[in-house]
């Protein structure tokens, strides 16, 4: 059987660190193929070598059974390898066409050939039901439009090894089924698709065969039948069982009484757009409010709004019953009400600060770390300490650079600062976005021992899942209005149904499978 | 992975290396660009240097001079680094100096009386009027977002010409001839010296004091803050800082100590206002920072090395064939290397290149930019 790709003995270091440790990896041809890992075993790290834009210190890679050298993202085009991040390349202003131009060459010399390429990439949408309109400007697509772009490109430039990196991360049930749809019409091709992920469930119904990576070693790969269980790669994955239930993980005795109170909260995005139309809540000590929907509904305004970093321009907020609107984010802090940002690397950490010096920017104040007007970092490098233990935190030390740390490492800081001092009021923004298993158990069992001690929690989230496991109540927002709270139990169709409401969407499908893979 | 390390002996000396070779090959490459261009116009190089070695250092009065030199040198990169850290480009700080150095000697030639509250009064007055200038940019930052490396290069100007005004004017020294300068301060005020014949004097301690205060302010819960909002306006405001007081804060304090840069040049060098007080000592400032890392102690060595080549710059021209210029065009070429130098340790331009491929992320080994400041606390 010939192989699409061929990793042989990949090493990678960066500095003194392996990120990938003697890795073979063989994908066959016209086949999807999952790579499954947690953050940080080296998933990326191995892709990226593949695509060239990392150097592996050792090991060879082999295409068709030929071996070859790809020392540039340009020469693994050539070879036929694309690659979507995580994270899309897209210039917002210009469309797709124009995105998908850069980087090929126009046949009428300096001219561009815009006409021509808009004609074959229609085709290639119309061959793959891309549905991407080639005309359109990028920033009027939503997540999965641009992602479908990106894959657009990747075969426009004649990938036959498609890499796709998280590429369920952000999106809804629906779209990801629209995704698989298009990703089984690239196997029909026989085109070969490695889906890097470290949520199994996710892609358990579309992959063929699935390798894992843990720690940077590989470990294995089972080809899918029904004998590879789930609960058999969460073990290779993880290297250990894993309990993903937190039904039984303190049940909610009863509701204390009322934290948050939101009375028709409006206010505008900073765009000047309204993104709160309306939005009345009730929050109780003791419990965990689920906020579902998809991205960019108003989630991130209303947590804006409970910490001081939006204006409220209509309505009226109360914390323990007094009113809280439109004073300073300092205020909030001071009030014990955390907040866990949604976009933690803007937001919630300073990329070029150490990790001591992340964990205090709330706090760096505090008499207990000043010896007079000097912060006393003997005192802070032992509150670091404890804090990076405390959390499981992987790093060389406190005074290690944030941004060298992977997303999941980071988020634990995020969350150790947001917790130190012990919260009232915890606003979780996606709190486990892009963290791994054991990650997203912890900082999930996090959030539940607050709720047990009695700290309110609004966790937003676009994971259903995630919504289902932790909330004691489930509130669903669309268009900047709440558009309906379920009880606990409610199922993911009724949820998924409500965060598109007023779209004319086919009912959603495959989320049953999903309901009952929550072990 | 999770190992770890301790801080010891080897791993700070790694640190200090790391910080100071890349200062060493920047100014050692000048050094070798310029020989080149020296020897290109004829002369020798070695010979040239020689000279400029000995005009720095080979002489009580030669070190002294240097000395005289480094202290404006080095109060004004502080300052400068003050906003440099929290990314606030001020390049104003000649105006600050000036306008520093004017109210001082307001203070002590239009109070009456002579006594130690009037020499204070005038620091004070240094330091509040380098505070204004700068603070008035800083206001205009944080009211209405204006641009600092206009407002603080304008006012550059503003206090220049205000200067050259009120020593042709008002401040005009009536027994100086007809000198565009002001009168001189009281004898009484003057800085001590050292040795009477020599230039040095107190103003060393005066320039020494700040280096300290600025490293102890870095490690303050102020610092933090400052340095907070040079990493990231959003974390900084997301932690409950207000930014644009804290863009005021530094444009008042980085303004002030080039005021008291002013006062020192006045009280120990000069004595009296002249036109051009500052010499250029403003954007030359700027390049002590930088290749001082931003760093006080760091600052403090290369405002050393500036202040050695200037006054050995004028001894090498009058003991060889080789213009002064040659100094104007190491300093030129440290610029250089050093803005490459920056250029090449940010991350900017690899994701720039990297985004071109496609790529998402450039690899930043080895590039890592510290937050500086804490290192030496472990």
């Amino acid at each position: 059987m010939e192989y699409a790709v061929e990793l042989r003995g990949i090493t990678k270091r960066f500095g003194s660190n392996v990120a990938n440790k003697q890795v073979d990896l063989k994908i066959r041809s016209g086949s999807i193929h999952g790579l499954l890992g947690e953050n940080g075993a080296g998933k990326s790290t191995l892709m990226n070598v593949l695509y060239g834009l990392y150097k592996p210190e050792e090991g060879e890679i082999y295409l068709r059974g030929e071996r070859h050298v790809i020392d540039s993202p340009l020469k693994a085009m050539e070879l036929g390898i694309g690659m979507v991040h995580q994270h899309f390349m897209l210039a917002r202003p210009l469309t797709v066409a124009e995105n998908i131009m850069v980087g090929t060459k126009s046949k009428r010399g300096p001219l561009l050939d815009t006409r021509r390429v808009m004609r074959e990439i229609q085709e290639v949408s119309d061959r793959y039901h891309l549905d991407v309109d080639p005309a359109i400007k990028i920033e009027a697509l939503s997540v999965g439009q641009q992602q479908r772009v990106e894959i657009l490109s990747a075969i426009y430039q004649g990938a036959d090894i498609l890499i796709l990196d998280e590429p369920t991360a952000v999106l809804t049930p629906q779209e990801v089924q629209e995704l698989f749809v298009i990703l089984r019409k690239m196997r029909e091709d026989g085109k070969s698709v490695i889906l890097i992920t470290h949520k199994l469930d996710e892609i358990m119904e579309i992959v063929d065969e699935i390798s894992v990576l843990r720690d940077g070693e590989y470990v294995g790969s089972r080809v899918m039948g029904p004998d590879v269980t789930k609960d058999e790669l969460t073990q290779m994955m993880v290297g250990r069982e894993v309990l993903f239930d937190f039904s039984d993980a303190g049940t909610l005795t009863e509701p204390g009484k009322v934290k948050v109170a939101l009375r028709d909260v409006h206010a505008k995005n900073t765009c000047g757009v309204e993104a709160l139309r309306g939005i009345s809540l009730e929050l109780h000590e003791g419990e965990i409010l689920g906020l579902a929907g998809v991205d960019g509904n108003g989630q991130k305004e209303l947590a804006e709004v409970l910490t001081g970093l939006a204006k409220v321009s209509e309505g009226e907020m109360l914390y323990n019953e007094k009113p809280i609107q439109n004073r300073r984010p300092i205020d909030y802090i001071n009030d014990k009400i955390a907040h866990v940002p949604e976009d933690r690397q803007t937001t919630g950490i300073a990329m070029n600060f150490s990790i001591k010096n992340n964990l205090i920017i709330k706090n760096h104040g505090a008499k207990r770390f000043k010896k007079g007007p000097v912060i006393n970092y003997d005192v802070v490098n032992a509150y670091a300490e404890e804090l990076m233990e405390q959390y499981h935190v992987k790093a060389t030390g406190r005074n290690e650079i944030i941004k060298n740390l992977s997303g999941g490492n980071q988020q634990k800081i995020v969350l150790a600062r947001e917790l130190a001092d012990e919260p009232e009021f915890l606003i979780a923004s996606h709190p486990t976005r892009g963290l791994d298993i054991g990650a997203s158990e912890y900082v999930r069992g996090q959030i539940l021992a607050q709720r047990n001690k009695g700290v309110a929690v609004l966790l937003i989230s676009a994971d259903l899942e995630e919504i289902l496991q932790l909330s004691d109540r489930i509130a669903v927002i669309y268009d900047g209005r709440i558009t309906g709270i379920l009880p606990r139990g409610a199922s993911a169709e009724e949820i998924g149904y409500l965060m598109l409401d007023n779209q004319k969407k086919e009912a959603p499908h495959g989320n049953q499978e999903k309901e009952k893979s929550r072990v | 992975m999770a190992t770890k390390k301790k801080k010891n002996l080897a791993y700070k000396l790694d640190k200090g290396l790391s910080r100071l070779l890349p200062a060493l090959g920047t100014i050692a490459l000048a050094l070798l660009v310029g020989g080149i261009i020296i020897a290109i116009s004829g002369n020798n190089p070695l010979e040239a240097y020689a000279q400029m070695f000995k005009g720095a250092f080979g002489s009580k009065s030669r070190i002294s001079e240097t000395l005289v030199k480094t202290v404006p040198l080095m109060l004004l990169a502080l300052g400068v680094s003050v906003a440099f850290r929290s990314q606030i480009w001020n390049i104003g700080a000649d105006g600050q100096f000036t306008i520093g150095a004017i109210f001082a000697i307001c203070v002590t030639l239009y109070l009456p009386g002579e006594n130690i509250f009037i020499l204070l009064l005038s620091f004070v007055a240094a330091f509040v009027g380098g505070a204004l200038w700068g603070g008035l940019s800083g206001f205009l930052k944080a009211k209405f977002n204006a641009n600092e490396v206009i407002t603080t290069l304008m006012l550059n100007y503003v206090a220049q010409y205000l200067l050259a005004y009120l020593i042709r004017g008002p401040l005009m020294d009536p027994n100086g001839g007809n000198n565009p300068q002001s009168a001189s301060i009281p004898e009484a005020y003057r800085l001590p010296r050292f040795v009477s014949n020599l230039r040095v004097n107190y103003g060393i301690f005066i320039g020494l004091a700040v280096l300290i205060f600025i490293y102890y302010f870095w490690r303050s819960a102020y610092g933090y803050k400052l340095k907070l909002v040079g990493a990231s306006n959003t974390v900084a405001k997301y932690a409950g800082l207000k930014v644009s007081g804290i863009v005021l804060f530094t444009m008042v304090l980085s303004g002030g100590i080039a005021g008291i840069a002013g006062w020192t040049e006045v009280f120990g060098a000069q004595y009296r206002l002249l036109d051009n007080i500052s010499s250029g000592y403003g954007n030359l400032a700027i390049v002590v920072a930088l290749l001082g890392n931003l760093r006080p102690i760091d600052i403090g060595i290369a405002s050393f090395f500036f202040a050695a080549l200037m006054s050995g710059g004028n001894a090498m021209q009058r003991m060889t064939e080789v213009p002064y210029s040659v100094v104007d065009i190491i300093q030129g070429l440290i610029i250089v290397f050093v803005i490459c130098r920056t250029v090449g340790q940010s991350n900017g331009w690899k994701q720039w290149i990297a985004a071109r491929r496609n790529a998402r992320k450039a690899v930043t080994a080895g590039a890592a930019e510290e937050d500086g400041g804490e290192e030496d606390n472990g």
